[in-house]
């Protein structure tokens, strides 16, 4: 009986720790990795060779690389490096800008090819056969069958779920967390506000991956046995499950999906009777449950049964010194050394009307037809350039070339004398060239201060290393930028808003969110596209208030809008597009005389 | 050399059953967006219901029909009981892959529930061997490719030459606009899954004649070679997914003959995710 | 990420939900506990014999088999008063195939069965895991796996009724070379635990014997067709092919040879797996059951086919036709491995137990040996009881023949040539010479 249960306990600490790795993964960061059980099956077999005798021993009868015979811990070390280092070469797969489901194909392909070779390819890891015989940790010390062992072996399996919860707990509400979060939901947007995808999808797959690889180690070393059967692709699907069930994006939910699927369904249906219908009805009947529950819960729950927590920060920030009523617009980009100021580097100053950023002959066509073709254009510090120009002029394409997240197919842009073009989103976001979106583009499931606070460049914790240091680290800064989020909500109006999630927001409101987020980057330039879309006009007032003030202390603003009232107010110069080439530019009353561009666009 | 050449005939075999089946896949992706990973799922029901006919004595060319029929009610139904809610909700394409892969459990699962878990093989004849040199083909064989000749025209000349072909294009390229054109895009979209579903149903039966034996899970790995098909032609392009299918049926015969024949279907995923990496669209599709 | 678009902001905690996992987690630990203390309320007399094989997975005929063997011996055993008044049952454990399910099983068939006198079945695809668990229970098990890892390993409750893979690929040898007198030998074995054991040692006896290896194809078990492979065969003009390649594998591919091949079938060799009714099945279907009959021969351990123990043992298994599903001639289980020798282990097993007036595997472990060596030979249970009972000592001597464990307690027997019959018969074409198989090894 205490055979079973300790057989209980340590396999729910290996669901428990295989489901927060892909928690972190898929709930957290949003990558959909089918292959997942790859990671846990390197671990296992990391772990496995790392602790069999060379492969001449017990008669020669597997063979397999490595066997080196080493001591506890170093196999279950080896499991998680595994993991962790398998994840490389994946990264590569899913760091492309392809489809969601396209990438996840892909991986379940790999998934499935893996096993393929690993199975065929004998001197590896001993083919089909798997690895047997695999050294208990610390066998020469204990009876590995003895009640004791057993015991302590679903101890430590516990105990080590519970150290990888702790841990990711740690990482993942941090300011990088954070980061993982608004990449999940938007990873465009992410990437045009200077986070680079890459290198954070990289560090999920490797940390996720390192988790899976250690839980594949703890799970080698109780049975004793390895081989491709363990790990077919349908395990990941039960691990997928488990997670969607217990709850997305909820590292608690993860644990609780991990005791309910794996272990306790599929533990509870060894009890159904053996002799209930003919053989082999209750495991095919088993799997069709778990096909039944995926379905139900992502229609009924998607969020699982533990939602992800909303997380509340406003209010946290020491209120050390008053918000003053109004507060100046330099406060609001965290230049003007206020004390609220989040630490930046240097922004670069320019004389009004000095050349900042201009495009050179750019062009971009999609199928043959040129949505962009040969622009010249050039933008000023201190001016709040407007474009406008009927559908389908390409300013919408010509402003996403700016930003870097549309390459050009001819033409070049620079910045400041640098010659830009071949620089990514996120890197244009760091010198501080930043875009908002025509569409919808908040990140609905983080709340109003959490949009603004992701924005916010230079943070400690934002990065793995800043997370793993903690509160004591981060926290200060944290507050500060919080600080800094909030005022600038007040600015607005909308600090009751602050713990809202932003998909809950009107259409108005989501937009300034948008703004908002913008200027939290400290932006040199700012790209907007069609910001005052939705906007009550007496807030659209204050917002083009606000943007000349900015322009007033050496920003540099494009913005493409279609309300030409708002363009005779607060934009000069305008330039007008059509069919992807520059009309005209100049003040709206010189343009309102320009015959081609009356005929091509205005109506009066 | 003489089994290079037979691989040739075997390539063309295999590539005339896949061709069915990648076909059938890539209409659904066209008009729906979704990437229909319970299609072979559905291959395998189709499968066993013909096997149903056919142990009571009915031909397995007329059982075949049969194994349609199945096909069209599970991917008529997948498509409005299941994606469609699914996608008027706006689940993400990770989202509905995940629905998908539930929905692949409940079918296969449920059809070894129903059927077994044994393997069964169709009562057919294989007919004579025709022979060119080491170019083999049983009559079986030949059938099958004719099969699927017959089956690829017969989509060339709906898709290019009828009125229901253009509007199925018109929908596939742009459902707002095929909608405002006029176009009852709902309709389109539930007959063109009634064409698939058809060819996702004789796949089925085809797989079956081809593999000699099967059971309800024999199916999983012929997906992938779908997937690569599809792939390689481009999602979407029912050209490109005959091309892909030649491609790849002939590609992993003639490797098994002149490379180790354990690794053969190794070509089809190098394939998949060198395309996934390199070209999304495909070969035939457009490049954004 | 599936957009969760309904469930934003307001605290929609669903209490049930909630409530509903924390009662199902609760009835899992509940179940657990009431069915560990419900096995000590189990009504004294009845004894369980636990079937641990794949019940589903690649190779789900195998669990079905052994059961028919378990419930015709125990049924036998019952009729003739049971153990010491106990009557016996059978219970099936599925491992799927797969050792990180086969554990578990195995640990909540001892938390469950508190009357487990017998564990049998237990194949490569999950033995090496479970084996050490079982053998720490100190059950006694009777295993049908000939992998490798247990050619030298000592588990003393462990006792392993078919030989070393390794002797199986020298019979197959020893018949190509000195029954047939081939001279070239292509290999076509199944990429899985159980096939892929056999190839080494096959190279190295063809080697020994002289004869040439033709080809040696591997056939990826997840694959469904196997034309090239076939060809390849075939291009290297074989005399003969050794093969086995579990579930459809072996069907495709030999009708795939015999069709290249003209329609002509190749002669084949099989491994004892071949003789069992799903096999026969499968590959009859495929080529032909004449092309079956006149071109293919096995190894398999030798197992009468007349005499008393064969009668008890045909009756035993045919008073279970209709009771079991069965995918073939039901008469196959005559000459199948697991059913011949786990019967007969069953029986050794019980005849141990009344000799040792004890239930409990640590007991009568000691009388394994005792009850087949002794001195008054007996061929079924009941004949054993009644001289038990008359104080002699005993031999059993089943359909399976003599027993005999040597150190590792692998049962050391003695191979014969098998053949089908066009109707699905087994054949018996004789014995193989101990001689051959020293010749090969």
């Amino acid at each position: 009986m205490s055979y079973y249960l300790t057989t209980l306990l340590v396999y729910g600490g290996v669901d428990v720790i295989a489901c927060l790795g892909l928690s972190q993964q898929f709930g957290i960061a949003g990558v959909t990795n089918f292959a997942f059980i790859i990671f846990q099956a390197a671990g296992a077999y990391a772990a496995a060779v790392l602790s069999l005798p060379p492969d001449s021993a017990n008669g020669a009868f597997q063979t397999y690389v490595g066997g080196w015979q080493l001591p506890f811990p170093l196999p279950w070390l080896g499991a998680a490096v595994a993991g962790g280092l398998l994840a490389l070469p994946f990264s590569i797969l899913v760091g492309r800008r392809l489809r969601g489901d396209f990438a996840a194909v892909g991986l379940l392909v790999t998934a499935v090819m893996v096993n393929l070779l690993v199975t065929n390819y004998r001197p590896f890891l001993n083919g089909d056969a798997g690895l047997a015989l695999v050294p208990a940790p610390l066998s020469n010390h204990f009876d590995p069958l003895s009640t004791r062992y057993q015991w302590g072996y679903g101890a430590v399996a516990v105990l080590l779920a519970l150290l990888v919860y702790l841990f990711l707990r740690r990482v993942t509400e941090s300011p990088w967390g954070r980061t993982l979060r608004a990449m999940r939901e938007d990873d465009v947007v992410a990437d045009s506000l200077g986070k680079n995808l890459r290198s954070l999808r990289t560090s999920a797959l490797v940390l996720g991956g390192a988790i899976a690889g250690l839980s594949g180690g703890v799970l080698v070393g109780f049975i004793s046995l390895w081989d491709p059967a363990a790990w077919s692709f349908a395990e990941s699907i039960v691990l997928f499950a488990a997670v969607i069930i217990g709850g997305l994006g909820n590292h608690t939910g993860a644990a609780l999906g991990a005791i309910v699927v794996p272990l306790g369904f599929l533990e509870a249906t060894r009890y159904i009777p053996t002799n209930f219908g003919r053989p082999g009805l209750v495991p095919a009947l088993q799997w069709v449950a778990v096909g039944v529950l995926i379905v139900l819960f992502l229609w009924f729950r998607p969020q699982g049964i533990l939602p992800e927590r909303r997380r509340r920060l406003a209010g946290l920030a020491e209120a050390a010194t008053p918000a003053p009523a109004a507060v100046p617009a330099v406060a609001l980009t965290g230049r003007g050394g206020s004390a609220a100021a989040v630490a930046t580097g240097p922004r670069p100053s320019a004389r009004s009307g000095e050349v900042v950023l201009e495009a050179r002959g750019l062009g971009r066509s999609f199928d043959g037809v040129r949505a962009v073709d040969g622009v010249d254009v050039a933008f000023a510090a201190g001016q709040l350039t407007g474009l406008i120009g009927p559908n389908g002029a390409g300013k919408s394409t010509l402003l996403a070339m700016l930003a870097g997240t549309l390459p050009p197919t001819e033409g070049s842009i620079v910045y400041r004398g640098r010659d830009i073009t071949r620089l990514p989103a996120y890197r244009r976001a760091r010198l501080g060239i930043v875009r908002t979106f025509q569409l919808a583009s908040e990140f609905r499931r983080l709340t109003v201060l959490e949009n603004l606070l992701t924005a916010i460049p230079g943070q400690r914790g934002d990065s793995f290393t800043g997370a793993l240091l903690g509160r004591r680290y981060w926290g200060a800064q944290e507050k500060a930028a919080i600080a800094r989020a909030e005022a600038t909500l007040d600015r607005f109006g909308l600090a009751e808003l602050a713990d809202l999630y932003a998909g809950e927001l009107s259409g108005g409101q989501r937009r300034l969110v948008e703004i908002m987020r913008a200027l939290m980057t400290d932006p040199d330039v700012l790209l907007l596209d069609e910001p005052m879309a939705g906007v009550h006009p007496l807030l659209a007032h204050q917002i083009g208030t606000l943007l000349l003030q900015l322009c007033a202390d050496g920003m540099t603003i494009v913005m493409v809008e279609h309300e030409l009232g708002i363009m005779d107010e607060f934009a000069d110069p305008v330039v007008v597009m059509a069919e992807g080439r520059v009309l005209a530019e100049g003040t709206m009353a010189s343009l309102r005389s320009h015959a081609e561009v009356v005929e091509a666009y205005l109506v009066g | 050399m003489s089994v290079f050449v037979s691989s040739i005939a075997f390539g063309l075999v295999a590539a005339s059953v896949l061709a069915i089946a990648s076909v059938g896949f890539t209409l659904q992706f066209a008009v729906t967006n979704v990437l229909n990973l319970a299609f072979a799922a559905v291959m395998t029901a189709s499968a066993f219901v013909a096997y149903w006919f056919n142990e009571r004595g009915v031909s397995i060319w007329i059982a075949t029909l049969a194994a349609a029929a199945t096909g069209v009610v599970l991917s008529v139904f997948l498509n409005r009981a299941v994606y469609g809610p699914f996608r008027r909700r706006r689940t993400t394409p990770i989202g509905i892959v995940i629905v998908a892969l539930g929905m692949t459990l409940i079918i296969e699962f449920g059809t070894q529930a129903i059927a077994g878990p044994t393997n069964v093989s169709y009562r057919m004849s294989q007919g004579r061997t025709l022979a060119l040199g080491s170019f083999r083909l049983t009559l079986a064989e030949l059938a099958i490719i004719l099969l699927s000749v017959v089956l690829m025209l017969a989509v060339h000349v709906l898709i290019r030459f009828t009125r229901l072909g253009k509007a199925m294009r018109a929908t596939a390229s742009n459902e707002n606009l095929a909608r405002n054109s006029g176009i009852r895009t709902e309709r389109i979209v539930t007959i063109t899954w009634v064409i698939s579903g058809a060819l996702c149903g004789i796949a089925g039966a085809v797989f079956g004649m081809d593999a000699g034996t099967f059971g309800a899970t024999s199916t999983d790995l012929f997906l992938v070679l779908i997937l690569a098909a599809v792939f390689l032609g481009g999602p979407g392009e029912p050209y490109g997914a005959m091309l892909g299918a030649l491609v790849i049926g002939l590609g992993t015969e003639i490797s098994a003959a002149v490379f180790v024949s354990d690794y053969k279907d190794v070509i089809a995923f190098v394939v998949l995710l060198a395309m996934l990496a390199v070209r999304p669209t495909g070969l035939l599709g457009a490049r954004t | 990420m599936p957009h969760m678009d309904t469930e934003f902001g307001t605290r929609r905690r669903r209490p049930h939900v909630i409530a509903a996992v924390v009662a199902l987690a609760g009835a899992i630990a509940a179940a657990v506990v009431v069915s560990a203390g419900a096995t000590a309320a189990r009504s004294a007399g009845s004894l369980t014999i636990a079937d641990v094989a794949p019940f589903t997975g690649a190779d789900a005929a195998l669990g079905p088999t052994y059961l028919v063997a378990c419930d015709a011996a125990s049924n036998a055993i019952n009729k003739a008063g049971g153990v010491d008044g106990s009557q016996l049952s059978c219970k099936s454990v599925d491992t799927k195939g797969d050792p990180a399910d086969a554990v578990p099983a195995v640990r909540q068939l001892f938390a469950t069965t508190s009357n487990l006198a017998l564990v049998i079945g237990l194949t490569s695809d999950e033995a090496a895991a479970v084996v050490p668990v079982i053998n720490a229970q100190k059950t006694v098990a009777f295993g049908m796996t000939g992998q490798s890892e247990f050619d030298h390993i000592h588990f003393p409750y462990f006792y392993r009724l078919v030989p070393a893979d390794l002797a199986e690929s020298y019979a197959m040898v020893a018949i190509a070379h000195f029954k047939k007198h081939y001279k070239r030998v292509a290999l076509a074995f199944g990429n899985d635990i159980g096939s892929q054991t056999f190839v080494g040692p096959a190279i190295a006896s063809i080697k020994k014997a002289h004869m040439t290896l033709a080809a040696n194809e591997t056939l990826d078990l997840h694959a469904t067709t196997f034309r090239t492979e076939a060809a390849k065969v075939i291009a290297s003009h074989p005399d003969v092919i050794l093969t086995e390649a579990l579930g459809p594998a072996e069907g495709a591919f030999l009708s795939e040879v015999k069709q290249q091949n003209g329609g002509k079938m190749i002669p084949v060799i099989g491994t004892s797996a071949a003789i069992s009714p799903d096999w026969y099945k499968s590959v009859a279907a495929a080529v032909g059951a004449s092309t079956l009959s006149q071109n293919f021969l096995a190894d398999n351990l030798v197992i009468d086919t007349s005499g008393p123990a064969y009668k008890a043992f045909k009756s035993a298994i045919f008073a279970e036709k209709g009771k079991v599903g069965s995918t073939g001639s039901f008469a196959t289980y005559l000459t199948a491995p697991g059913a011949v020798h786990l019967y007969d282990g069953i029986n050794l097993a019980a005849l141990a137990m009344v000799a040792a007036k004890s239930t409990k595997p640590s007991d009568y472990r000691a009388y394994l040996e005792k009850v087949a060596t002794g001195k008054v030979v007996v061929h079924t249970f009941a004949a054993g009881l009644a001289a038990l009972r008359k104080n002699q000592t005993i031999a059993y001597v089943g359909p399976g023949g003599p027993t005999r464990f040597n150190s590792y307690n692998e049962s050391n027997g003695i191979f014969q040539i098998d053949a089908y019959t066009s109707s699905g018969q087994v054949k018996v074409l004789g014995n193989l010479p101990n001689a051959w198989l020293a010749a090969v090894r």
